[in-house]
């Protein structure tokens, strides 16, 4: 079922007086259940279209429609809450509290829910025992190789069972065995939870775990391929190098 | 909720440690400038603090001490007449010209001559039994003794007072006063003192003390229609203090001053600890944008700013007040004019915590454009 609509979006970004057109008119439908792997080079409008679509940046020209719902027709403050329900994240950088342990990071974006204490509690402990860090849960951020940080990062996104994970070069900071650990844990949220996730990349290795492979250059999309993923991820406890 | 504030200010002391050091030594300042005026300011009240006594009888106007003029002998009888006094007793104050030592010229003083006998009134807090015996000596006079360097003398020591020889027979702690140093004396050598032969027999004030449990309030009241009629006034204990302190505060100029530079410290506390607060927010900017990315609204964040600012405004207070409390203790040491008033440390801790909050509020405006988009590029 299609979760997440782009009609037509445009997006420019001005410097100075000169303006630079990064998406021109594009249109994707995503599906629930779906990983989708958008390649291309750098400057290719990538990150813009994940920022569009995740609601971190509003569109010149064009709508998002993410659970029937029209995105950039809400307050700042609802499409903060849209997010809150909905949306997971995982960026490049890790982006971790260098004060909290790893149960904690998982912990802090829940507490927003408004839940019990309790229920946070055991919602983070079973997020990170879905990327295997239940037992370095009570490390901080520096005690924690490169891997391991992301896979925090992975379960602080998953940990409140969102519809729509995006994420940004997961990898690019990995080796291939964490690496693959993360593409392995994208894919079982889209599998397990039945969430769309987008991931953004220029890592190639990935290819082989999407459901579906859009290659962009210019702001258009060049091709875009479903295609059945090569592996299906069981957990993802599995042995890992420091990174 | 996990508490991001507190967690993030202890592992990452050392980015809000200079904002907590701005936020102390703001407060300290604040703290020892009231100290140093409410100090320099009790000694204009020296004469009345440390002295006992209920009521005190003056020419009609008079603000503090130093601007008294003489008044009516028979003053001294309707203070008797009232049935609540049991004690009343003479105190003369004037200026003198004080020679010492030819090299150092002459030192313009405050002459008081006090009554020597052990149950005196006057400086009866500084001032005991012994010393006031050593008054009884035609001439002698008692002084501080952080003046006796001003003086040139010490203990023993003689020179001339208004052109007649007396001699220091002691040094005290507490005696004291702005503006001059204060000779004690006996109020018979302070009369032979007295340059006005017309003036010699009035005295400036008369002091009386009221049998225990009596109200000064209501003593006060029942003298004050009969003082009118016969060229005095009267005040109680408390009220001639206070006249004294706020007439040096306010309408020298000093209060005014005092405020003005509380203001300046005020203004300058808030703008190096809100800039040093913003740089600790600041370095934490992207994380905070993955916290709006997921959702967490920016008021919330605020919410944590503002708490970080509170604790960096609580432990700016303690540190604050460990330092003060030791610069305290060592300018007593050292014979420095401060005092602590109660209300105006409270004061003070309210002022340095506005100081942590106004800079917390504008060190939200280190997240206030959050982009968590610009964590994509």
């Amino acid at each position: 079922m299609t979760a997440l609509v782009a009609d037509q979006i445009t997006k420019s970004y001005t410097s100075g007086r000169v303006e630079t057109p990064v998406l021109q008119g594009m249109s994707i439908a995503l599906d629930e259940r779906e990983l989708a792997l958008v390649l291309g080079p750098s400057g290719s409008g990538k990150s813009t279209l994940l920022a569009i679509l995740s609601g971190l940046l509003k569109p010149d020209t064009g709508n998002v429609s993410a659970l029937g719902e029209d995105l950039w027709k809400k307050s700042r403050a609802d499409l903060e809450k849209f997010r809150l329900e909905h949306t997971g994240f995982v960026f490049q950088g890790f982006n971790l509290f260098p004060a909290l342990t790893a149960l904690e990071q998982v912990m802090l974006p829940l507490d927003y829910l408004g839940l019990p204490r309790h229920a946070v509690r055991n919602m983070a402990l079973a997020s990170l025992e879905e990327v295997g860090l239940a037992s370095r849960a009570h490390l901080r951020p520096i005690e924690l190789s490169g891997g391991e940080k992301q896979r925090i990062a992975i379960a602080r996104a998953l940990a409140k069972k969102p519809q729509f994970l995006f994420a940004d070069e997961p990898t690019s900071a990995l080796d291939s065995v964490n690496g693959k650990n993360v593409i392995d844990a994208l894919h079982r949220v889209a599998r397990v939870y039945g969430a769309t996730v987008v991931c953004v990349s220029h890592d190639t290795r990935l290819a082989a775990d999407a459901d579906r492979i859009i290659h962009m250059a210019d702001g258009r999309i060049l091709s875009d391929v479903k295609q059945i993923s090569a592996s299906a991820p069981s957990r993802l406890q599995t042995a890992e190098t420091k990174s | 909720m996990v508490a991001l504030a507190r967690k993030t200010l202890i592992y990452e002391w050392r980015k809000f440690l200079p904002a907590a050091l701005a936020v102390a030594f703001s407060g300290l300042l604040l703290l020892m400038m009231t100290a140093l005026m409410f100090g320099i300011f009790s000694s204009a009240g020296v004469y009345v603090s440390r002295s006992g006594g209920d009521i005190w009888a003056g020419y009609p106007g008079t603000q503090t001490v130093e601007l008294g003029r003489p008044i009516p002998r028979d003053t001294e009888m309707w203070l008797r007449m009232d049935p609540a006094v049991v004690q009343v007793e003479p105190f003369q104050w004037l200026d003198g010209d004080w020679r010492g030592p030819a090299e150092r010229g002459s030192v313009s003083v405050f002459i008081s001559g006090i009554d020597p006998n052990p149950n005196g009134l006057m400086f009866s807090h500084v001032l005991g039994p012994t010393d006031r015996a050593l008054l009884n000596e035609p001439g002698a006079v008692i002084v501080d003794a952080a003046d006796l360097s001003k003086l040139g003398l010490d203990i023993g020591g003689t020179a001339f007072l208004n052109g007649h020889r007396v001699k220091i027979v002691a040094a005290a702690n507490g005696l004291r006063t702005l503006g001059g140093v204060n000779i004690v004396t006996s109020i018979a050598t302070a009369r032979t003192l007295v340059s006005d032969a017309a003036e010699r027999d009035k005295v400036a004030y008369y002091i009386a003390r009221l049998a225990p449990g009596a109200n000064p309030d209501a003593v006060r009241d029942r003298l004050a229609p009969i003082a009118t009629g016969h060229r005095f006034a009267v005040w109680t204990h408390d009220e001639f203090a206070y006249n004294a302190a706020t007439y040096w505060m306010f309408e020298t100029g000093a209060g005014l001053g005092f405020i003005f530079l509380s203001f300046v410290v005020f203004l300058v506390g808030v703008v190096i600890t809100s800039q040093t607060l913003f740089a600790a927010v600041a370095s934490s900017v992207r994380e905070y944008a993955m916290l709006n990315a997921l959702g967490a609204g920016i008021g919330a964040l605020r919410r944590v700013i503002l708490e970080q600012a509170f604790w960096v405004g609580t432990v700016g207070v303690i540190v604050g007040s460990v330092v003060s409390i030791s610069l305290a203790l060592l300018a007593h040491g050292q014979d420095v004019p401060i005092s602590f008033n109660y209300i105006a440390t409270i004061a003070c801790g309210a002022l340095v915590m506005a100081i942590a909050l106004i800079s917390g509020f504008l060190a939200v405006g280190a997240i206030n454009h959050l982009e968590p988009a610009n964590l994509l590029r």
